[in-house]
């Protein structure tokens, strides 16, 4: 059992959503009465895969899902699959996952990018650590569910204001179905990236006060981009609960949700490309600093 | 010729003679018991619909379809027509032709509007009251639920009856739907109540809508409708504030001018809080300004948007075609292979019963010359005997079947009467 366990890869479960994502594009192109179950299996298999390499990494690496940027991407997208799938087989005629398995495949891709290394292990850290990790996945969840249905609503606005009959096989939910959902999730991600916010400076400053050298310097890009970020959940939030009452409100509020969206990208392409203290372990923490050492 | 038909359809034959020669269902049982009086032996079926009126009928062994004069007249008769009028209309069709076009009609590629599934329902009405009147038979049998199969295979194996095709279904499943998850909670409004009206709310309705107001110039002809239409009447003077409380509006009056123009609307508006707004302008001239279109959270439709939807869905209806018709061709090809292997079943009932009775006669042979032999064993040999001659014949009967497909295996037939010395 072990040894099938741990020869599940990152390959096999990305292989099975690239697959059920082809699936998923091919009814804009031909159709089939085998595909939904063909594309509903792979998805299947790749969520099991999935399943199975996530509790490896807990048994075999000791390491909770959150204890490294590398398990928070993937527990992001193991989530996001789950929705996919549930989606996908409660909407058979909705193309779901043709939105969100880029993403999900994104975070993957993401995950093979980020460090593998466990975040700080000790009680108050880990304590702190939990938090601050969990409130960033669930805004970071809201924020991609939100701009998918924003999406989705500006697909199907674009269509009914053409006043075209919908596409064979790719039928859109109702406005209003989609309007509930982005209505809905600007709140959570504001108030969960606030909470997430707060948490890390809590963390921060308990390893700063112990100095331990895990500590994010509060000059640090992560830390600016991070409020950068907030404030602009918190402002779209805002906006959108503004316009909630007016014709073109879910309109705007889809838009919104759209930027949100990018905004979260930027910030997971800032936290994996670029230089940051952020998550990293002792031993790179050391490292970075004697470059910027030798680099002065 | 084992197969015969003789009809008209909305094509061949005009609407005034169309409505002097069809059916109902009492009189269609009427006529096939008059038919299995004349012509015993014979199978017939009368599918009258709007559209056509079609005649199958089937026999085989000296009991043939009577001919197709002798049909157009029993179906003159039956109504009342004179038949040297009708007889140019009416097209005939005999054997493979007529199941193809059997297959074609329940699978709605005959329709006027193509792909529509009720002349399914028809269909198997039309079965149902040849079975009731005992006109129905084995060879009828196999060619309509060979036509059902056919029908259902087009329906779930092509998208032909997906789309829809009429004003009032596209613009509640195609736009109305689009805006709105559910109807429960929606108030529709209807304006006027043309002959688009109690359709499009009948979709409606369909779709779960319960709260429907109306409001007419005619505060008496409101009512009335409102009471035929089991809706909740509204003086129209009330207009400006039903359309600030509706979510969806039907409009079809007859009126020559705007009944909502822009002012009135941004009036409405005002007090809408932003909820979206579906206009279903189905009047011509319209009845909505076409500039409430533009205004943030309307969806305004009138009929020639709604009508470049419906052509679109007949375009896409039409595309399917090709792999419709393939699938009547291969159904009509499997039912015709049935029907010809059916025609052998004379020849090998004399074949088997040939084998068997010299069979019998050599085993009775050795009973008598092995007294000795147990039941057990007598047993045993006559199986062998069986299986012997059950392989013997396997071949021939395996070829007759396979030539079957192509059509009647008359030089097979031959073969084996003159081989085995089969009476004709």
């Amino acid at each position: 059992m072990a040894a099938f366990l741990s020869g599940i890869s990152i390959v096999c479960f990305a292989a099975s959503y690239a697959v059920a994502l082809a699936c998923e594009a091919s009814r804009l192109v031909f159709r089939s009465g085998v595909r939904g179950f063909v594309m509903v299996g792979f998805a299947a298999a790749g969520l099991f895969a999935h399943t199975l390499f996530l509790i490896w990494r807990a048994v075999d690496a000791g390491t909770a899902p959150l204890s490294s940027p590398f398990d928070w991407y993937l527990l992001a997208a193991w989530l996001l699959a789950v929705g996919s799938l549930y989606l996908t087989v409660t909407n058979p005629k909705t193309p779901v996952g043709l939105f969100l398995l880029p993403i999900v495949l994104a975070l993957v891709g993401a995950a093979t990018l980020a460090s593998r290394e466990p975040f700080l292990n000790d009680s108050a850290s880990r304590f702190w650590g939990r938090i601050h990790g969990g409130f960033h996945l669930v805004w970071s969840v809201s924020v991609v569910l939100g701009a998918i249905a924003g999406l989705m609503w500006l697909i199907q606005a674009g269509r009914l204001t053409r006043k075209a009959a919908p596409l064979r096989g790719f039928r859109m939910p109702s406005l209003e179905r989609l309007a509930h959902v982005t209505a809905r999730t600007p709140a959570i991600a504001a108030w969960a990236a606030a909470a997430g916010f707060v948490s890390g400076i809590v963390l921060n400053a308990v390893n700063h006060r112990r100095g331990l050298i895990e500590t994010v310097p509060w000059s640090d890009p992560v830390v600016l981009r991070m409020a950068a970020v907030v404030a602009w959940l918190i402002i779209a939030e805002r906006i959108a609960a503004t316009v909630r009452r007016r014709p073109d409100g879910a309109r705007t509020t889809a838009w919104l949700a759209l930027l949100s969206l990018a905004a979260l990208a930027a910030s997971i392409a800032w936290g994996v490309l670029g230089a940051t203290r952020h998550g990293k372990p002792a031993a790179a923490v050391v490292l970075m600093a004697t470059v910027h050492e030798a680099e002065a | 010729m084992t197969l015969a038909l003789v009809g008209g359809t909305h094509r061949t034959v005009p609407l005034a003679l169309r409505e002097r020669l069809a059916f109902t269902a009492e009189q269609a049982a009427e006529a096939l018991g008059r038919f299995r009086d004349r012509f015993p032996g014979r199978e017939g079926v009368l599918l009258s619909t709007c559209n056509r009126v079609e005649f199958y009928t089937a026999g085989e062994r000296g009991a043939a379809p009577p001919p197709p004069d002798q049909l157009v007249s029993f179906l003159a008769e039956c109504r009342g027509i004179d038949a040297t009028s009708l007889g140019p209309l009416l097209s005939r069709e005999h054997d493979e032709a007529v199941a193809r076009h059997l297959f074609g009609v329940a699978a709605g590629l005959d329709s006027m509007v193509l792909g529509e599934p009720q002349i399914l329902a028809q269909v198997k009405q039309a079965w149902a009251i040849a079975q009731d009147s005992h006109t129905s038979g084995p060879l009828t049998a196999g060619m309509f639920q060979a036509a059902l199969r056919a029908a259902k295979r087009v329906a779930t194996e092509t998208a032909l009856g997906r789309e829809r095709v009429s004003i009032p279904s596209v613009a509640v499943a195609d736009f109305a739907r689009g805006v709105f998850e559910r109807f429960e909670d929606k108030r529709v409004l209807l304006v006027g109540a043309g002959k688009m009206a109690a359709e499009t709310l009948r979709y409606l309705r369909e779709a779960g809508a319960q709260d429907v107001v109306i409001v007419n110039r005619t505060a008496a002809r409101a009512r009335d409708l409102a009471a035929r239409l089991d809706v909740t009447p509204a003086p129209f003077s009330d207009l400006e504030h039903q359309l600030a409380s509706a979510d969806l509006v039907v409009s079809t009056t007859g009126a020559s001018d705007h009944v909502v123009p822009l002012e009135l609307f941004l009036r409405a508006e005002d007090h809408r809080e932003g909820r979206p707004l579906v206009v279903l302008d189905l009047a011509v001239p319209r009845d909505f300004d076409p500039r409430i279109g533009g205004r943030p959270g309307v969806w305004l439709y009138c009929v020639d948007d709604l009508a470049a939807a419906c052509a679109a869905n007949r375009r896409s209806r039409q595309r399917e075609m090709p792999q419709a018709v393939a699938i009547i061709d291969e159904e009509t090809r499997r039912f015709m292979g049935d029907m010809h292997h059916r025609s052998t079943a004379p020849v090998i009932e004399q074949l088997l019963a040939g084998w068997s009775e010299t069979g019998d006669a050599e085993l009775d042979r050795l009973y008598r010359r092995l007294p000795h032999l147990a039941e057990a064993d007598r047993t045993e040999i006559r199986q062998a005997f069986e299986r012997y001659a059950a392989k013997m014949l396997h071949p021939p009967l395996t070829s007759l079947r396979n030539e079957s497909r192509s059509g009647p295996p008359h030089g097979l037939l031959d073969a084996l009467r003159r081989l085995f010395n089969l009476p004709e």
